[in-house]
């Protein structure tokens, strides 16, 4: 049967029987096509498994020469005057783009594996190899996958980035290269890492905040600045919110008026993230301040203001815990008050048996609860 | 010869740390897991002058390889645990178990061949 017989059959076919064969072609379509996509993509993983499994002796043997079996290596720590023969990476299969990409793979492996003089050998091999302009380019493609790549690879080299460069992208819109951007900077720019803080307009999630705060705080090389600054001027509430947990850690007591300064601030969220932190850095000369705000405060704020009595530990407001503990109709108000008091050391054998004859069943079970040894404050 | 036993899930973490001890004359034997390196301590009946094995592999992890030698207990085969974990507690627990040195990952190959040395002799 010719295509014009078929094609003249299907008009004269019922609309239900038309409407099930371009169905079936439509699907038989896609399918097709889906398949042809999944055998190009294994066909290019095989070929790019092909490659590596090529290049893998060639790198590995150069790279553990030079490094290794390199008898500079033991003798001075300038890695400059080391002589290395990397002239085979120089050559035919390392010119290609995709033969470098795997070049570049390598050598981060091979940094995030070993540090010290042979750290030092790699990130050198990288540079001599051009491969941190490959790494460059990248920051400049549209796709912000690319940008990551990039930017990962010249962290993990620890190549430096320009500030007009990697700055825009500490503030772009797209939320992981933000994080990544922002990461990559703390960890390059030694000296003024926080530099980016000035120019933040995006929030900083709670994930980022977080990941951040493990980049510098586990850093040794990383100068740590005043955090008053951003607390008392940054127009980004994310960022005082960040710094005032930073200052928190770093135990910056200079940096207590901007973070009292706060209590006066019209939004509650930052109020109680003052108040933490009053309570974390032991500033007990605010505490009559914070007694006297209590009353007005919303409920998030009074809670922070019970938890910031007990770790300031002063004893003065032992009366005022107890009748929160006592008296307050809010369960958490309570439960704050019962741990402070126990923080505190308000709590001695004889409280007990006095609490024991006023308090509520509920109220007894709260400070049980607030008393087990394993229930961290 | 001293004959030493490293469990490394990494492979070029591995292939590294083969290629530092290389330079010295050690009998090398390589798992990469906790269940191979309980065959290779079984086979040659925990008679190994070092271990070194990272924390976290499939199977079981550095601290029960430590605990299986000190099951054991012929004889007292010296640990050294290789990790990334840089947690202070995590340290404090390596050597709470039992083990004689905790290097963090990356390496430095001149460190590590130094405190192998230490302990193999």
């Amino acid at each position: 049967m010719s295509l014009s017989q078929l094609l003249y059959e299907f008009e004269l076919a019922p609309f239900v029987v038309q409407v099930a064969v371009g169905f079936i072609i439509f699907s038989v379509t896609i399918t097709s096509f889906a398949y042809l996509l999944i055998l190009i993509r294994r066909f290019r993983g095989y070929i790019y498994d092909k490659r590596q499994e090529m290049l893998e002796p060639i790198i590995d043997d150069t790279i553990i020469n030079q490094l290794l079996f390199n008898e500079y290596t033991e003798d001075t720590a300038d890695v400059s005057a080391i002589p290395l023969d990397i002239t085979v990476l120089k050559q035919a299969p390392f010119r290609g783009r995709a033969n470098r990409q795997i070049l570049i793979r390598y050598l981060m492996q091979y940094r995030k594996n070993m540090r010290g003089i042979n750290g030092l050998l790699l990130k050198r091999i990288f540079l001599e190899l051009d491969l941190d302009k490959d790494s460059m380019r990248k920051l400049r493609s549209s796709s912000w996958i690319s940008k990551v790549c990039g930017l990962q690879e010249l962290t993990t080299m620890d190549v430096s980035i320009p500030d007009v460069n990697i700055l825009p992208l500490t503030n772009s819109k797209n939320r992981e290269l933000r994080a990544a951007a922002r990461s990559a900077y703390l960890k390059l720019s030694k000296n003024e890492a926080f530099k980016f803080f000035d120019v933040v307009t995006e929030p900083m999630l709670d994930w980022d905040q977080i990941e951040l705060f493990r980049i510098i705080t586990s850093s040794e090389e990383l100068v740590i600045p005043n955090f008053a600054n951003w607390i008392s001027y940054s127009p980004n509430k994310t960022v005082v919110e960040f710094c005032i947990k930073l200052a928190v850690h770093y135990n910056q007591v200079s940096a207590a008026d901007a973070i009292v300064k706060l209590l006066d601030s019209h939004d509650h969220e930052l109020r109680a993230h003052a108040i933490h932190a009053i309570g974390s850095l032991k500033l007990d000369e605010i505490e009559h301040k914070l007694l006297s705000m209590y009353p007005s405060q919303p409920l998030q704020c009074q809670i922070e203001i019970l938890k910031a009595l007990g770790k300031i530990e002063s004893g003065k407001s032992y009366d005022f815990l107890t009748t929160e503990f006592l008296y307050a109709n809010n369960f958490d108000i309570r439960k704050a008050a019962a741990r402070s008091l126990v923080k505190s050391r308000g709590i001695t054998e004889d409280t007990i048996a006095k609490f024991k004859e006023i308090v509520t069943p509920e109220n007894m079970l709260i400070l049980n609860h607030c008393m087990n040894p394993l229930i961290q404050f | 010869m001293k004959s030493i036993l490293i469990v490394e899930d990494d492979a070029l973490m591995l292939k590294i740390i083969l290629k530092i001890l290389s330079k010295e004359n050690y009998e090398i034997d390589t798992a990469v897991n906790g269940k191979e390196a309980f065959e290779k301590l079984e086979a040659r009946n925990y008679n190994y002058d070092l271990v070194i094995t990272d924390i976290m592999m499939p199977y079981s992890n550095g601290f029960e390889i430590i605990s299986k030698l000190k099951q054991h207990g012929t004889g007292r085969v010296p640990v050294i645990m290789v990790s990334n974990v840089n947690h202070e507690n995590i340290v404090m627990e390596v050597f709470k178990a039992g083990a004689d040195d905790y290097i963090k990952k990356p390496v430095m190959a001149g460190e590590l061949l130094i405190r192998v040395k230490k302990l193999i002799n």
